[in-house]
């Protein structure tokens, strides 16, 4: 029992002070802008989601030419800057966003898809600028990555402000497919 | 308060949002990716797709012009943030390696020619090769750009040989000598 507690109160303090979580995956806290970033490596790829809290998500796109309503439906979003690199995969890695899982309170369901975000804006009429710079900021909806290769770009979760999430994502490298966790990451207030 | 009142305290909020001039990618700055410095082979080069578009002087640059030299094709934005830090190095590449026959093209998508001038005028060292504008994203979308920055690289024939997804450190050594050994006059 006073072991199982030490193991408890030991993880805590962990998760507290920035140290890993499990083997491979780290948080850290950005003292400038008061983001949380966590990361991991597995597979010789590199995943990694910092929050980005809905002020400046609202000023990227006002600046973007969005209007206000569009902005506040987006930035409350439970949005991440997100990367994913291949550092030392075992060859090309490819993945998909919608094979990736959002898993929160019992729930699993994959990051809100790039495509379904275009759609309201269409509806909403936003100007063509405003939809290319959209589409660019977000993290491409599947990709192919060498050794070396990677990018950054904005992903939503769908979740209210405040929701903790485990984030599973899953790629192939030659058919065989691999899978990177992040856990207990929060959506920023 | 009235909905008045908190429409308006919204939009003095969005205002200053907007006065504060955060115009880039929100990103923390201590969470910077590394940006690399290998080349992607293309396993079985072909013609490059065509590339016609206007600097931000309006004078016309087309790729097709310019066989005979090896020509690097960026992609980016300029609130893209792996592609603001890669540009000067582009730069510096372009310093070492023009004489030797290598042509730089920066193809900004979605953006008009007042918002790329003024973000180069931010660069050091400034970019001083042409920085064209694909406004509507057709380029980009004929050349398959899945995300930015991506970077070709098209040898004297005109054929793609090389990619590279991702922010590179363009005047890496390593970069450097892989480019100087395709270059028509090494």
């Amino acid at each position: 029992m006073k072991s199982r507690r030490f193991v408890q109160l030991a993880m805590a303090l962990a998760s507290l002070s920035g140290f890993p979580v499990n083997a491979a995956q780290t948080q850290s806290l950005d003292p400038e802008t008061g983001a949380t970033t966590w990361q991991t490596r597995v597979h010789g790829v590199t995943l990694s989601l910092t929050q980005i809290p809905p002020d400046p998500a609202r000023a990227f796109y006002l600046n973007r030419g969005f209007p206000p309503q569009a902005v506040e439906r987006y930035a409350t979003a439970c949005v991440f800057t997100t990367v994913l690199r291949n550092d030392a995969a075992p060859g090309e890695l490819s993945f998909r966003l919608d094979d990736w899982s959002v898993q929160s309170e019992g729930r699993t369901q994959p990051p809100t898809s790039v495509a379904a975000w275009m759609d309201q804006w269409r509806a909403l009429g936003l100007t063509e600028a405003a939809q290319i710079a959209f589409r660019w900021a977000q993290f491409p909806p599947e990709q192919e990555y060498a050794v070396g290769e990677w990018n950054q770009g904005m992903l939503t979760t769908g979740l209210p402000p405040g929701s903790r999430f485990d984030l599973i994502a899953r790629w192939t490298v030659a058919g065989k497919t691999f899978e990177g966790k992040l856990e207990n990451v929060v959506c920023a207030r | 308060m009235s909905f008045v009142r908190v429409e308006t305290e919204m939009k003095r909020c969005l205002l200053s949002l907007l006065l504060a001039g955060i115009a880039t990618f929100p990103v923390a700055a201590a969470e910077l990716p590394p940006l690399t410095h290998g080349l992607t082979p293309i396993a079985e080069p072909k013609p490059a797709p065509s590339l016609r578009l206007t600097d931000l002087d309006g004078r016309v640059h087309d790729l097709a012009d310019l066989k005979g030299k090896l020509v690097v094709v960026n992609f980016w934005a300029t609130w893209c943030p792996p592609c603001r830090r890669e540009m000067p190095s582009l730069e510096r590449l372009r310093v070492r390696l023009e004489k030797h026959g290598l042509v730089v093209l920066a193809v900004d998508v979605g953006e008009d020619a007042d918002t790329v001038f003024s973000f180069s005028g931010q660069l050091e060292p400034a970019p001083n090769f042409p920085l064209l504008l694909d406004q509507d994203s057709k380029a980009m979308q004929r050349w398959k750009v899945k995300g930015l920055p991506t970077t070709f690289v098209i040898d004297p024939q005109g054929r793609m040989i090389f990619r590279a997804v991702g922010g590179r450190e363009f005047d890496n050594p390593a970069m450097i000598e892989a480019l100087l050994a395709l270059t028509p006059k090494q």
